[in-house]
This record gives C-alpha cells, sequence and structure tokens, in this order.
C-alpha cells in the first residue's frame, strides 16, 4: 500500500466507525427512549403493554390504596381521564394528593399501569415540567402567582 | 459592605471590558504597552470579585434579609455552615462564583504567565476577558445578587432543604473549578486562531491547566453524585439525567483533550485536533451551564429559572461557540501540521483514545439534546434514560477501556504490539482469573458481570504493569528497581495512578449493579430483616428536633453473628416548615469497601413503616477511584517539565536542566 | 459617607491598574521564536533524561533527537533578524485613553442606576439587638419566632404570634403556629377556628377539607364559634350548597349578639348570595368579609390606611365605651401590628386606667401587651 491509499484506509475505518456509532445511537433512540403521556392522550395513542412509557399527571384524590408490603395503587388524572397505577417502592417525599407526578413503567395485561419509578416535584415551586405544561395546555391547571 | 460588594462588582465589570479590549489592540498593533495593561487589569478584576462575593458571603453568614438574594435563600436558624454554604446554593451566588473562578484563573495566567511569548499572554488575556465581561452582564443584567430589599424582612426563605448539605459545600464550586478551568484551555486556542500560529510553549501551558480542569471536574463529578447516592435516598449513584451529562460531556471530551494534548506537546502533532478540542471541551461546559440556568432542564439543580436568563445565556452560548468555531474554520487552514506517527504507536493509541471518547461525547449530546429539539421541532415529548445510555455509550466504553493498559506501554512514532502484550501478561492473566472466579464462585454473577470485574482487574493490572515495567522489573536488582521507580517522571505515575482509578471506579459500578440486593417491606419495631449475610433489628421511630427542622429518626441495629447489636444504623424522614418540604436522610453504614443502605418510607396505619434496603457491594470504589484519578492529576501536575519555557531566565533555570544532577 | 470614601479608592486602584503599566517603561520582550527554542530545548534535555532511566530505547532517543533538531532548524529560518516591534501608533494613544476614562464612568454610571448606595447592610443580629419601641411590626414578629426557636414547646408565645400571623397574611406560618398551639396548650375553640381561618386564607379562601374539620373542631368545643360557623356556611357555598349556606347565615343572624362583629359580615355574604338579610341591622364593629377580601386587593398604602381608620374607630368608641376588655385588647394589638409602639404602650395605659390599676383586666392588659413587646414604663 502506498501512504495515501494507507491514509485513505485509516479516514475510511474512522468513517465507518462513525456510520456504526451513529446507527447504533439512531436505533438506540428509536427503541430506547420512552414517551410521555397525560391519561388522555392514551386515548387515542395506542400503547400495547409492555412498552415503556411515562404517564404523568395529577394524582387524583381519594385514589391512594397502600396494599400489602411496600405497594402502593393510586390514578395518575388529567381530570379528563384517569388511569390506575401500581408501585411497589417507597414514595417520593412530595408524593402526595393532587400534586403532579411522573411514572415510568409499562401497562401490563389487565391494563394497570405498572410503575417501577414514580418522580413527584423535586420543589416547592415547581411541577414535574412535563405534566405542568401539559394541564396547562389542557387548561385544568394554572400557575400560581407565588 | 453589601453595597461595595456590588459596587467591586460593577468596576471588575468595567475593568473586564478593557481587559477584553486593551490587550487585544496592543497584540495586533505590537505595543508592548497596550499588551501590558492585560496583567494588572486581570489581577485587580480578580481581586474586585473576591471582594464582591466575600461581601455576598458576609451578608450570607450575617443573614442581611435587605439583600433579596439572601431572603429567598437564607434562614436564620440555619447552622453557620449552610448559611455560607448557601451563598452559592442559588443562581445568583453560584453565577458570582462562576466569575470568580474565572477571574481567578485568569489572574494566575497574569501572575505565571510571565514565561509566555507576550502576544500570546495579551491574546489570552483579552479571550478571558471576553468570557468574564459577557457574564459580568449576565449577572448584572439578569442574575445581580445585589438586589435590595427595603424594608428588609425580618425572616428569610430557607434554602432548599436537599441543598442543605455538605456535599453542596463541595460539589459546585469543583464543578465550576472544572468547568471554568477549561476556559483557559479555550482562550489559549482562540489566542493562537487570532494569532496565526501555534507556539511550542502552547501545549506546555494548555496540558496544566487541562490537568487542573479535568482533575477538579472529576472531583466535582465523584462529589455530585456521591451527594445524589445519599442524599436523594434513591441509592443510584448516576442517573443519565441531563443535568449530570451537561456536566459528563466536558468530562469526556475534556479527558480526549488531555490525551491529545500529550500527543502535541509531545510530537507537535495533532496540533489542530487538540485546538479544535479545547474549543469544543469549554463549549460544552458552556452548554451545561445554559441546560442548568436556563430553565429548559427542570431538576434539583435548576433554581427559579427565568426565560430572560435563557435567552442572555443562549446569546453568549451563541457568541463563543460560533465565534470560536468561525474562527477556527477561517484560521486552521493557516496552523501547521505536526509529526508524522505510524498507526500503531502511542500517538496511534491516543488517536484512538480520542475517537472512542469523542463519539461517546457526542452519543451523551445527542441523548441529552433529542428530547429537547424534538419538542421544540414536534412537540412531542420523549425521555432518554439509562437503556439508550446502555446501549450506546455502554459498547463505546468497552474497547476503549480494554485498549488502555496497551497505550502507556506503546513507543512513541512507531509501536510494539507484540511487545506490549507480553508486558500485559501477567496482568491479562489476572483478568481472566477474576473472571473465572466470579462466573464460577460467586452466585448469581452474570457473564456480564464476569466481564466486568475482568476488565476492571485487567484496567488495574495495566496501570501497574505500566509502572512495573518504566521501573525496569525484573530485569534489575529490587534496590535499583526501588529507586527507579521514585525518580520516575511524576507524569507516569499521573498516567498510572488515573487509570488505576477508572479501574477501581469500574469495579465499584460493576460490584454494585450486578453483585447489590435489594428489599422493600413493611417493618414494625423490634422486627428483624436479613439481606445479603446482614441481620438488621428496627428498633422504632422516635421523633428528634434539628436547628431548622424536626424529623422522624428511624434506628435499625446491625446484628452481629453472635446475636449482640453491631452498631445502628438511623434514617430519618426530615420536615423543614419554612418551605413545607419533607426530606429523607439515609442510612447508610460502610461495612469494608461496601455499604448497607437504607432508607425510610411512609407509615402505615398498623404502625409498621416502609423501609427500603440495599446491599451495595464495592460502591465505594465508584468515588474511591474518583479520587483516585483526581490524585493522578495532581501528581501530574507535579511534573517539573511542565514549568519550563521562558527565555528571559535562560541563565539559570535552562542550565540547572541541561545538566540535571 | 464611608461607603463613598471606600469606591472611591476602589475605583482609583482599578484606574491605577490599567494607567501605570501605559505609562510605565517598555520592556524589551523577547520574540515568539526565543520561547520555541526554550521549550525544544527543555525537550532535548528531557530526551537525556528519560534515556538516563532507561525510558526509551537509544534508537527511538536518536530519531526523537534529530526530530527536535529539525524543528530548532525551522525555527531558525522563520526568525529573520529585523523584525522590529512597530512603533507606538497615534490609534494606541486613543485606545489607552479610552480605557483609563472607562473605568471610573463607567462603572459609576452603571452603579448609579444599579445600586442602593443609602442602604446600609442590615445584619439580623443587629436589627434584633435594637430598643424594641423601635422595632417595626416584623422585628417584634421576628424576635418572637427567635424566643420560640429556643423555646419551641412555649404553647402561649405560639397561640399569641397565631393571630399575628393570620394578620400579617403569613398564612403559612399562621397555620403552623396554630397548629403548635394546639398540640402544646389544647384544644380551644379560639385556637381551631383560627387554624381553619388560617387554612383557607392560605388556600386563597377555598374552605378545604382540612379547615372544614379544624372548624368542626371548633364548633364541638364552642357551638356558638360565630367564625366557624360563618367559615362552614361559605364552605357550603362554595360547594354550590347555597340554600344551605343561606339557611346557616340567617341561623347564625338569629343568635349572634347585637354587637357582634361577625354580623355585618354574615350581611355582607347574605347579600353576596343574593338573599336579603334579616332586618336587624346593628351597628358592626368588626371588619366583614368584603372589608378584609377588598383589603387584601388593595396596594399596601392602601390597605395601611383602611386598618388605620379602622383601628382609629375602634380607639373612639373605647373611649366611649371604655369597660370593653376585648376591645382595648384589640386595640393594643392594632397599635403594634401597624408598628406605633406609642400609641400601643398609650392605650394599654389608658386601659389599665379605665379598669382600675389593680384589676384583674389591667394585670392582664399588661401581660398581654408585654407578649407583643410593649411594656407600661415610661
Amino acid at each position: 500500500m502506498t501512504r495515501k491509499q494507507k491514509r485513505m484506509s485509516v479516514v475510511l475505518a474512522g468513517l465507518a466507525f462513525l456510520g456504526a456509532a451513529a446507527g447504533l445511537t439512531f436505533y438506540a433512540l428509536g427503541q430506547k427512549a420512552s414517551y410521555f403521556y397525560m391519561p388522555a392522550d392514551l386515548a387515542t395513542a395506542s400503547v400495547p403493554p409492555g412498552q415503556r412509557i411515562r404517564l404523568g399527571g395529577l394524582v387524583e384524590k381519594g385514589t391512594i390504596v397502600r396494599g400489602q408490603g411496600a405497594t402502593v395503587a393510586f390514578s395518575v388524572t388529567d381530570k379528563q381521564k384517569s388511569v390506575k397505577v401500581t408501585y411497589t417502592g417507597i414514595l417520593p417525599d412530595l408524593f402526595r394528593e393532587e400534586q403532579g407526578v411522573i411514572t415510568e413503567g409499562a401497562f401490563g395485561p389487565d391494563g394497570v399501569f405498572v410503575a417501577d419509578s414514580v418522580l413527584a416535584k423535586h420543589d416547592e415551586r415547581y411541577m414535574p415540567k412535563e405534566v405542568a405544561d401539559g394541564l396547562k395546555a389542557k387548561g385544568v391547571w394554572q400557575e400560581s402567582t407565588n | 459592605m453589601v453595597e461595595t460588594g456590588h459596587f467591586a462588582l460593577v468596576l471588575a465589570f468595567a475593568l473586564s471590558l478593557v481587559q477584553m479590549l486593551v490587550p487585544l489592540v496592543g497584540a495586533r498593533t505590537g505595543n508592548q504597552r497596550l499588551m501590558a495593561v492585560g496583567g494588572p487589569v486581570t489581577v485587580t478584576g480578580f481581586a474586585l470579585t473576591a471582594l464582591s462575593f466575600a461581601a455576598l458571603a458576609s451578608a450570607y453568614a450575617g443573614s442581611d434579609f435587605s439583600v433579596a438574594s439572601v431572603w429567598e435563600n437564607s434562614h436564620s436558624l440555619q447552622p453557620m455552615i449552610y448559611k455560607i454554604t448557601g451563598t452559592w446554593g442559588n443562581h445568583e451566588g453560584s453565577m458570582l462564583l462562576w466569575v470568580l473562578i474565572l477571574t481567578f484563573f485568569g489572574a494566575l495566567v497574569a501572575v505565571l504567565g510571565n514565561n509566555l511569548p507576550a502576544t500570546l499572554k495579551a491574546n489570552v488575556l483579552a479571550v478571558q476577558g471576553m468570557i468574564g465581561a459577557a457574564f459580568f452582564l449576565f449577572i448584572l443584567a439578569t442574575s445581580n445578587p445585589f438586589i435590595r430589599l427595603n424594608p428588609a424582612p425580618i425572616e428569610g426563605r430557607d434554602l432548599n432543604p436537599i441543598l442543605q448539605d455538605l456535599g453542596l459545600a463541595i460539589h459546585p464550586p469543583m464543578l465550576y473549578l472544572g468547568y471554568v478551568g477549561f476556559s483557559i484551555c479555550f482562550s489559549f486556542s482562540v489566542a493562537a486562531l487570532i494569532e496565526g500560529r501555534i507556539d511550542a510553549s502552547w501545549a506546555r501551558w494548555v496540558r496544566p491547566w487541562t490537568l487542573v480542569a479535568w482533575m477538579f471536574l472529576t472531583g466535582g463529578i465523584a462529589m455530585g453524585s456521591y451527594w445524589a447516592y445519599y442524599e436523594l435516598g434513591w441509592g443510584g449513584f448516576w442517573f443519565w439525567d441531563p443535568v449530570e451529562n451537561a456536566s459528563f460531556m466536558p468530562w469526556l471530551a475534556g479527558t480526549a483533550l488531555l490525551h491529545s494534548a500529550i500527543v502535541m506537546e509531545k510530537r507537535s502533532a495533532l496540533k489542530i485536533w487538540t485546538l479544535l478540542l479545547a474549543i469544543l471541551t469549554f463549549s460544552l461546559s458552556l452548554l451545561g451551564t445554559f441546560l442548568v440556568r436556563s430553565g429548559v432542564l427542570t431538576s434539583v439543580h435548576a433554581f427559579a429559572t427565568d426565560p430572560a436568563r435563557g435567552v442572555f445565556i443562549l446569546c453568549i452560548l451563541t457568541l463563543f461557540i460560533g465565534g470560536s468555531l468561525a474562527l477556527f474554520a477561517l484560521r486552521a487552514s493557516r496552523l501547521t501540521v505536526g509529526g508524522l506517527f505510524h498507526p500503531i504507536s502511542r500517538e496511534g493509541a491516543l488517536v484512538l483514545n480520542n475517537l472512542f471518547l469523542t463519539t461517546a461525547t457526542a452519543t451523551v449530546l445527542v441523548g441529552t439534546l433529542y428530547p429537547l429539539a424534538l419538542e421544540a421541532l414536534t412537540g412531542g415529548k420523549i425521555s432518554v434514560g439509562a437503556p439508550f445510555f446502555d446501549l450506546t455509550f455502554g459498547p463505546l466504553m468497552l474497547p476503549l477501556l480494554a485498549i488502555v493498559p496497551f497505550g502507556p506501554l506503546l513507543a512513541w512514532k512507531r509501536g510494539d504490539v507484540i511487545a506490549a502484550s507480553q508486558r500485559l501478561m501477567a496482568a491479562f492473566a489476572a483478568a481472566i482469573a477474576a473472571m473465572l472466579v466470579t462466573g464460577l464462585f460467586i452466585d448469581g454473577a452474570s457473564v456480564f458481570a464476569a466481564l466486568g470485574v475482568g476488565l476492571a482487574v485487567w484496567l488495574v493490572g495495566g496501570a501497574l504493569t505500566d509502572l512495573a515495567v518504566k521501573s525496569g522489573f525484573g530485569s534489575v536488582a529490587p534496590a535499583v528497581m526501588l529507586r527507579r521507580l521514585v525518580g520516575l517522571p511524576r507524569s507516569v505515575f499521573g498516567t498510572a495512578l488515573a487509570h488505576l482509578g477508572l479501574g477501581l471506579t469500574l469495579l465499584g459500578i460493576v460490584g454494585t449493579l450486578c453483585f447489590g440486593t435489594e428489599k422493600i417491606l413493611s417493618m414494625r419495631p423490634g422486627e428483624t430483616v436479613e439481606l445479603s449475610g446482614h441481620t438488621l433489628r428496627f428498633e422504632g421511630l422516635s421523633p428528634q428536633k434539628g436547628p431548622n427542622f424536626t424529623e422522624d429518626r428511624g434506628r435499625f441495629l446491625l446484628m452481629g453473628a453472635d446475636g449482640n447489636a453491631d452498631g445502628a444504623i438511623t434514617s430519618a424522614k426530615r420536615f423543614y416548615p419554612v418551605r413545607q418540604t419533607v426530606t429523607t436522610e439515609s442510612g447508610i453504614r460502610t461495612i469494608g469497601l461496601s455499604q448497607l443502605y437504607l432508607s425510610l418510607g411512609d407509615e402505615n396505619n398498623d404502625g409498621s413503616v416502609v423501609v427500603r434496603l440495599w446491599w451495595k457491594p464495592l460502591v465505594t470504589l465508584i468515588w474511591g477511584g474518583g479520587l483516585v484519578m483526581m490524585a493522578g492529576a495532581a501528581v501530574s501536575l507535579l511534573d517539573r517539565r511542565l514549568r519550563v519555557g521562558a527565555p528571559a531566565k535562560r541563565r539559570t533555570p535552562a542550565a540547572a536542566l541541561a545538566n540535571p544532577t | 459617607m464611608l461607603f463613598w470614601v471606600i469606591a472611591a479608592i476602589l475605583t482609583l486602584g482599578a484606574s491605577l491598574a490599567v494607567l501605570l503599566p501605559l505609562t510605565g517603561g517598555m520592556k524589551g520582550a523577547s520574540p515568539a521564536g526565543d520561547h520555541d527554542l526554550e521549550v525544544y530545548r527543555d525537550q532535548l534535555s528531557e530526551l537525556d533524561r528519560d534515556m538516563a532511566r532507561g525510558l526509551i530505547q537509544p534508537g527511538e532517543a536518536e530519531e526523537a533527537r534529530a526530530e527536535i533538531g529539525r524543528r530548532i532548524l525551522r525555527l531558525g529560518a522563520a526568525a529573520q533578524p529585523g523584525a522590529a516591534m512597530p512603533k507606538p501608533a497615534r490609534s494606541a494613544r486613543w485606545v489607552a485613553s479610552v480605557a483609563v476614562l472607562a473605568v471610573p464612568l463607567l462603572s459609576w454610571g452603571l452603579y448609579g442606576m444599579l445600586g442602593s448606595p443609602d442602604l446600609p447592610s442590615q445584619p439580623l443580629a443587629e436589627r434584633l439587638a435594637k430598643n424594641p419601641a423601635d422595632s417595626s411590626v416584623d422585628e417584634l414578629v421576628a424576635r418572637a419566632e427567635a424566643h420560640l426557636a429556643a423555646n419551641p414547646s412555649d404553647g402561649k408565645g405560639w397561640d399569641v404570634l397565631a393571630p399575628i400571623y393570620l394578620r400579617l397574611q403569613r398564612f403559612p406560618d399562621a397555620v403552623t403556629a396554630y397548629r403548635n398551639a394546639i398540640r402544646l396548650d389544647g384544644d380551644s375553640a379560639v385556637r381551631q377556628s383560627g387554624l381553619g381561618e388560617a387554612i383557607a386564607s392560605a388556600a386563597g379562601g377555598i374552605v378545604s377539607a382540612d379547615a372544614q374539620k379544624a372548624f368542626e373542631a371548633a364548633l364541638k368545643l364552642d357551638p356558638a364559634n360565630a367564625k366557624a360557623n360563618f367559615y362552614l356556611a361559605m364552605g357550603l357555598a362554595q360547594e354550590g350548597k347555597k340554600a344551605d349556606a343561606v339557611a346557616a347565615w340567617q341561623k347564625m343572624l338569629g343568635q349572634l349578639a347585637p354587637d357582634s362583629p361577625w354580623r355585618s359580615a354574615v350581611q355582607q355574604a347574605l347579600g353576596e348570595a343574593g338573599e336579603p338579610a334579616v332586618a336587624d341591622a346593628a351597628p358592626a364593629k368588626g371588619p366583614g368579609a368584603q372589608q378584609v377580601e377588598a383589603a387584601q386587593q388593595m396596594s399596601p398604602q392602601d390597605r395601611r390606611a383602611m386598618i388605620e381608620t379602622m383601628v382609629a374607630g375602634l380607639d373612639d368608641k373605647l373611649k366611649q365605651n371604655p369597660r370593653d376588655e376585648e376591645g382595648w385588647m384589640r386595640l393594643i394589638r392594632s397599635y403594634v401590628v401597624l408598628g406605633k409602639a406609642d400609641q400601643a404602650r398609650d392605650a394599654l395605659g389608658r386601659a389599665v386606667a379605665a379598669f382600675g390599676a389593680d384589676s384583674e383586666q389591667a394585670k392582664k392588659f399588661t401581660a398581654f401587651a408585654a407578649s407583643l413587646g410593649v411594656t407600661a414604663t415610661e
């Protein structure tokens, strides 16, 4: 191989590497990114059981049921529709009725959303951003002034 | 005092404008006097910023609620330590800390840079002045920490409780030292582009700054990770949260820069690439600042946000990243390319390292920005989390880690892989043995876990091999070997320590992820639970009172093998009345390198309490490895090579160096 | 004054940092090539050191030495003699003068726009050490808070502070204070109804389930508690049960004492509910719900003016009818809340005089006033 050919092959190998990395990245984005839904969105979007999504909304008043051990059931609502959620684990400190939450997990075959993580707002000052945007879009929530 | 601080801040802004213009004009026209302004102005600017910061800190310490920022983020009952750390526990104060560090580093260049060519020094200080001016303006226009309230409220609104922690005292300053440290590398690069030439002393200056920045960034990330681990009570050490990624991207790019700067210094090769990397690394630091400060992302780090700030930082971002890249496009062709090398050589290995690291940076960047871009374009909301990064970042890291031990053993210019492999036989054997032991003797170990342990041992073994080979292990007498080991250049130790630390961190991650166990259950007082061979007895909850909170403290006794208590672990639910916030204080007990971690959940109606327990084997190595990496960088900084290059002092130090004793 | 002196000194220092290098002598700077040469020499010596340690092979070292040598040669070729520094141009002098002038002008101008030079630092410890008579209500409250922070189980302290919080519209604090008072000093109708009011006010006037619970607890202790009755009816109205609410309010009007401050509030509420009040319009003493609501929407100055008018009215009434124990206490507290320490002291004096210095009431007044930071001395 001449020097030029050698350099070309190095460059080509580098490009092939970058191409593979880019391909992998976009494949992973398609497969592993989880979409965010509010309960009312689920009526129009069909989410098959087992697909990971993030479900956000408010914890519906009076729906928190503590089951055996550390399993908790509650409903997440956007004031239009609500979805039943079960979760085993420790709820975040700021998990309360009527507060915004984001749960991540998948629907079981029975239509109950099985969450493996529940995030509440971190701070008194704001809701999880996705939830706030969604609720604002639906006109059920206004930002408090203070 | 407060107003003195405010005035000093304004004055520092005025000086930063002088700093950005006068030396630049001087360098363009070759005017010595104008160039000489850079140094004193930079140092004075730092002194004024420090005065300003001290004024703000004293307002925080004295609970001066006539200062709006103090009122919003402090409380008179907070312990003194958190009053002081609260100075930078909020947006305004943290930006002031940012410019304080920026001006400090600028002043260091001004003071230590007497051995730099005059025009290079003037241009570097001018670019530092530009960054400083932009951020001073940002602070004064949108985030002034010295806004006053009259009449002054009598009590503050308290610091966000989860920030009331010692971790906060250390994490942001370290992170900023890292972020801002890269600004020096950036300024050197832009200065070289302005001049159209890269001096030989360029790499000698950029490398130590990269080391300093990288060292602090490593520490900052490790500290932040540990803080999230024990403070958020989820038991995780890394969440691939966009804000974490924002600090991780400059780290990856900075690691690449650290390695390419070696090639540049030793071999004058990869000049243009190194320049570009330096620009990219600081751009990623700015991007991190933008993502965290603008409110584009919401997380614990996003303090009260304000769209005006986001727009302002976006302008700064566009100006600096766009400007420097445009300058690069214009000027890069004027720079001379350096020495050639064979693909299989130390340089080749470092290029491979750079290829992997920059690609990894790019995947993290895509994963972080894609959701934002998608939302801006289509309104669709997605989250990109651990599964994405496991699939993309993981496959890039594995081969990179596998080739790390080869790098230091290859010769410059033309290397011998076979010889290097032979030297690494012992490390390889150790790695295989570790894999076999893990796979065969530890219950539930997956192939993946065995591979991970093997890789970690391979890295540690490789680092030790490097030291052994360079000190002549096996070919000389032990006494000679010891003398040679002590006499090795510091940078060799630095490399070995950094790679060793990387191996330890990997071992910690693999240990925790693959062999950790977890239990969630409801416990009544007196009940016991067993987890990975440790028995814990729940003693009960007791209410306690802290200075600005009340808590329900759960006490657990760790039972020894003989049935007697072997120490207690406490975890608590704290209530901070001022912010009406509950936090969980996790209980951690370190046993060897591993930790028993537990956190309290809600109380059930029947009096039992939800408890979550984790056994985290080798978890402390994750951060311990980070500390070892930091130590590596610190040792490397002590290398004598980095202190040379002043023609003015030619007689003395150069003569001494030419004839080393 | 001191501040301006410091500012002037800082400006002087900053200007000097610009000026001195400009007027200083020209140092002969070495051309950049010399710096490069220095680095290459050091690289050569490093090579020797590495070879002495056996870190690199002699062959490699030779090659590297040749490479560095080539760089040094290239440097010599590039550095042509006669590349002297150009003479300082006129434009440079211009830049220098602008820079020197910019520092004081820009900083004083910008600070003039942004700063508050007349506002001294106010560390909390200093403010709290001041004479209580000069303190504002906020500072008195802070003092009480500091006292409670040190003695958090002082139920009486919480009890005193709670209504003050309510008046200062610090509703969440009022909730906490009432809860603490109830926890430490036990239930009472006044505390429970105060708690309810605080919770409701914190929620912008909505009678939530928590507030309702508190009001109901108050009624259990004192079925005639006007505040609790009033708010519970309000809660009914908010739920849409207007008829029930109106019935409850009508019933209240029948039971309230003719001079009860709640009378006008009830009438107001009935008016809003679209029901005429029972024609029994006794003069009202306390502020009605609408007045309070109006006060919440007013600017701070207007609100203060309104409160002052109401306080003046109360003062007049007490001058005519001085044997109103509760009225005096309300007056003293109002003056304290308004920051009028002298008038509070004056009112205390008149209250004590009205009942006689040795009376049970006088002692109560003195203790009450002391808890607010007002003493009868002077």
